[in-house]
């Protein structure tokens, strides 16, 4: 089963799809007809500046809050709405940007319960977690407490418990928030890897050197709307685009 | 590369050395009554076993960071069950310790439906407003309950036909139901060791990883009510009475106290809790009346000081003295690796 | 007709005196993020003081009201200052806190005072005559002080650079951390005025209600239920909570019977904490 450069031809993988999904807290529009389409073996890169709803968007696709309006659909199925447990199950699985592991468990604890939970246990599940274990150093620090390992670590666990979860679908909230130059690489390599087994995958970053090298085609948001969509080195030229950041920019600095 | 035979982690389910010494203690209980007549020992030693029970039922919800104040509704709910049985006839032990489990279980499940959604302080305070609207149920409906003067004189429990009116018997009874819920208190936080303390330490992780965490916050919210059911009973029966006033608020502390100051982390919590803080009640003031003043003095020294309670301050200080005996020429680095590891 | 009215009149006291209660109880909610168990053991406290202040050293009501008012901010305060202030953000365990504190505080009571209530009147006697009505006096001495306090509370939240900072700290601690606000500083006071909110309740309306050590029980249960409905952390909510649960009490113990009143309430409480746990008015509170 080889992964095409459009992923197209992959068995057994979904597209998700977003239609017009809104989002309202109270009067606060945070997500107004977000629309695209996450096609099998895609890797789609969201970016925007700060307070755009770019985690709440990935919150409401994976159940964790309710969607005012639009629909949220899984190779055709609908799931908007669904638990958040249910939406796992189904192959769409995040990442979190912090908190992302059981912080007084230990790595391999913490692996347990990732396959037990998503219903993957067994030696199986170990097979498929275990070259990620290895390529980023954890398989030596099995025994050794979560909260204990350097901070690069436990974002790369947290990225390795989401792929235990054996999903179909991977949502990445900030995968290289508070990582070291050095160390970005290393989702590289959790991208490419789990994209070659099958996954597509939604990069929500800041990084734009990460998004530029690891996504054909991104999304920006900004205020809770779609502002472009296309290839990285023409999203991020357009005027529009720069404005946004600039203005959310000069926005934060004078308020601080 | 395939990874190597071990790193699979081993069966969580089993029982430890802390669910076995439990049981352990229970099952000596059960002896108590043939041991010795002293009223005295039987009315501690039967305390002991009531406040245990409850203490089970805080525990088996705090072990997902769920603080219940509702297990007196749940007491009263076995309680009276059980008593309402017998003065219609049914006296039968058989019947009537499973009834004072089922009833409050049964009320436990849609409650639960409602409630469980709520977390953190907004479960403390549901569950506080529970033990109260029960309370009041029971005042305004005299017909059934008896009202403000409770219930009394009714028949004394029978196994297979035989009264178990006596002294003896009511205490061996009392630790039978307590040897039953330490038992299913340790199956149920054995066997879903790992759910529950995924719950307690991170849900949203746990969820979104697939735990259906509901399912697992219904069963424990079910069972712990059936445990605080059995423990109504019991009480009941020690009392010769089931009265609105043993069910109240201030038993909702108690029994938080114990599970606090005992322990949250291990299932030895509670029956620690209870046993020391039963036991040393009796000796404050005349009546105990001095006792809450030292639970609220342990309260907050665990709280500041020693989360993981008593049994977790053993642990703790088990793993320093064998850190520190293995590695002789490192023990402050040892000593402060085990602290972290141990901590509550 | 005149019980109508005079129920009325006791309602409005009794919901002054609440909201006295439940505005200091939310106000700990609402900037801390915590559930203060021993607000019913300040309430007490404030009523002994007052006692010991007129029956031991013989001071007249008002000073005793203000000693009550000063040992019970002051206790608060410190508390707040070393024991609450390292666990803040963890809300089990400053539940933990503040509930041992109460039993603390009611033990204490109990021990030094006895379990009788002791001798303690109110000052003011007699009842005001207007048209047909009788309104006794006390209860109006209550409800002007009362309103003092809630009117006062108004000014320093919403008027004053140390009540923006409150609000502001409720708000987003965070944000209002680096501008410059100190948590460290203001906690212990938004506390410390809280506790002598409840002070100040208890050593005014003991005299004409029971003073024992067990007083507080009630008190928190009250301000439990009130807070809920208005919404944790609202103060507006507060105050008109505090006035419907005191008009409910008044009415219901006249004409339903106590316990049917208090089961009323209770419900409605349980539908809205099950429905829309922010009660009428209130807000998510980070964390909770």
């Amino acid at each position: 089963m080889e992964a095409t450069a459009t992923g197209a031809a992959v068995a057994g993988v979904e597209e998700l799809r977003v239609e017009g999904l809104t989002k309202r807290f109270g009067g606060l529009r945070v997500l107004e007809g977000i629309s695209f389409t996450l096609a099998p073996g895609d890797i789609l890169g969201v970016i925007g500046p700060n307070g755009a709803g770019k985690t709440t968007l990935i919150n409401v696709i994976t159940g964790r809050t309710p969607p005012s309006g639009g629909r949220i659909l899984l190779g055709g199925h609908d799931i908007t709405g669904e638990p958040t447990h249910t939406v796992s199950r189904r192959g769409v699985v995040r990442s979190f940007q912090q908190t992302n592991t059981f912080k007084s468990a230990s790595v391999r604890e913490n692996v347990s319960r990732a396959l037990r939970f998503s219903g993957t246990a067994g030696a199986e599940g170990w097979a498929r977690v275990a070259p990620l274990l290895e390529a980023f150093g954890l398989a030596s620090r099995l025994d050794e407490q979560s909260d204990k390992l350097p901070y690069g670590l436990q974002k790369m666990l947290g990225l390795t418990l989401a792929y235990a979860a054996d999903p179909k679908v991977l949502l990445l909230d900030e995968p290289a928030a508070g990582l070291e130059r050095s160390e970005r690489t290393r989702v590289d390599e959790f991208v490419h890897h789990v994209r070659a087994r099958g996954c597509s995958v939604l990069i929500v970053e800041h990084d734009m050197d990460l998004v530029r090298r690891l996504c054909p085609r991104i999304i920006v948001l900004d205020a809770g709307v779609v502002l472009a969509e296309g290839p990285p080195a023409e999203v991020l030229s357009r005027k529009d685009v720069i404005d946004a950041y600039v203005g959310a920019d000069a926005a934060e600095d004078e308020a601080a | 590369m395939a990874p190597e035979p071990n790193l699979a982690a081993r069966s969580p389910s089993r029982w430890g050395a802390q669910e076995w010494v439990a049981v352990a203690i229970f099952v000596a209980a059960l002896a108590v009554p043939y041991a010795t007549e002293d009223l005295l020992v039987h009315s501690i030693v039967n305390r002991v076993l009531i406040g245990a029970m409850a203490a089970f039922s805080v525990f088996i919800m705090l072990r997902m960071d769920l603080l219940s104040f509702a297990t007196p509704a749940f007491m009263a709910l076995g309680g009276y069950s059980a008593v309402l049985l017998a003065m219609n006839g049914v006296t039968e032990v058989l019947l009537i310790v499973p009834a004072s489990f089922i009833v409050p279980a049964l009320v436990a499940l849609p409650l639960g439906a409602l409630v469980l959604r709520l977390r953190g302080v907004y479960f403390v305070l549901v569950t506080f407003v529970l033990t109260e609207i029960l309370q009041l149920i029971v005042f305004l409906t005299p017909g059934l309950t008896g009202g403000s003067d409770g219930l009394a004189g009714f028949p004394a429990p029978t196994l297979l036909g035989r009264d178990l009116s006596d002294a003896q018997s009511v205490l061996a009874l009392a630790a039978a139901m307590a040897l039953l819920a330490v038992v299913i208190t340790a199956a149920l936080t054995a066997h879903f060791r790992q759910h529950f303390a995924a719950i307690e330490e991170n849900e949203v992780l746990a969820e979104s990883l697939g735990l259906v965490v509901w399912r697992y916050k219904a069963m424990g919210f079910v069972v712990a009510a059936g445990i605080a059911g059995m423990a109504g009973f019991a009480l009941g029966n020690m009392l010769l009475t089931v009265h609105p006033t043993s069910f109240g608020a201030q038993q909702a502390v108690d029994t938080i106290v114990y599970t606090i100051v005992g322990g949250r982390g291990s299932i030895l919590g509670p029956v620690v809790g209870a046993s020391l803080l039963v036991t040393a009640a009796d000796f404050l003031g005349n009546q105990g009346q001095y006792a809450q003043g030292l639970f609220g003095l342990l309260l907050i020294f665990v709280t500041l000081v020693a989360r993981g309670g008593i049994t977790g301050a053993v642990v703790t200080l088990a793993r320093r003295l064998r850190d520190a005996r293995r590695t002789p020429d490192a023990p402050a680095a040892a000593a402060s690796e085990a602290a972290a590891r141990g901590g509550a | 007709m005149h019980e109508f009215l005079t129920a009325g009149i006791i309602g409005i006291s009794l919901g002054a005196q609440y909201a006295l209660l439940a505005l200091g109880f939310t106000l700990i909610f609402g900037i801390l993020g915590v559930i203060n168990f021993a607000h019913g053991g300040f309430y007490a406290l404030g009523g002994y003081v007052a006692y010991a202040a007129v029956s031991q050293f013989g001071l007249p009501f008002p000073l005793a009201v203000l000693a009550a008012v000063i040992v019970t901010a002051a206790l608060g305060a410190l508390y707040e200052r070393f024991l609450i202030e390292r666990l803040v953000d963890d809300h089990l365990a400053t539940m933990m806190l503040t509930l041992g504190l109460y039993l603390v505080i009611s033990t204490g009571l109990l021990a030094v005072f006895g379990p009788q209530s002791p001798e303690f009147s109110f000052p003011v006697k007699g009842t005001l005559r207007a048209g047909t009505l009788y309104l006794p006096l006390e209860n109006l001495v209550v409800l002007a002080v009362c309103a003092a306090a809630i009117g006062g509370l108004w000014l320093l939240i919403y008027r004053t650079d140390f009540g923006r900072a409150l609000r502001a700290l409720a708000d987003d601690r965070k944000v209002a951390m680096t501008q410059g606000m100190r948590p460290g500083l203001l906690f212990p006071l938004a506390f410390g005025l809280a506790t002598g909110l409840a002070g100040l309740t208890g050593a005014l309306v003991t005299p004409i209600l029971a003073l024992s050590p067990s007083a507080g029980d009630p008190v928190l249960v009250t301000s439990f239920l009130t807070v809920i409905l208005g919404g944790l952390g609202s103060i507006a909510g507060a105050v008109v909570a505090a006035i419907i649960v005191g008009f409910v009490e008044a009415y219901a113990s006249v004409y339903l019977g106590g316990s049917a009143g208090a089961l009323i309430l209770f419900v409605t409480v349980l539908v809205i904490l099950l429905a829309r746990p922010t009660g009428l008015f209130g807000r998510e509170i980070r964390g909770a």
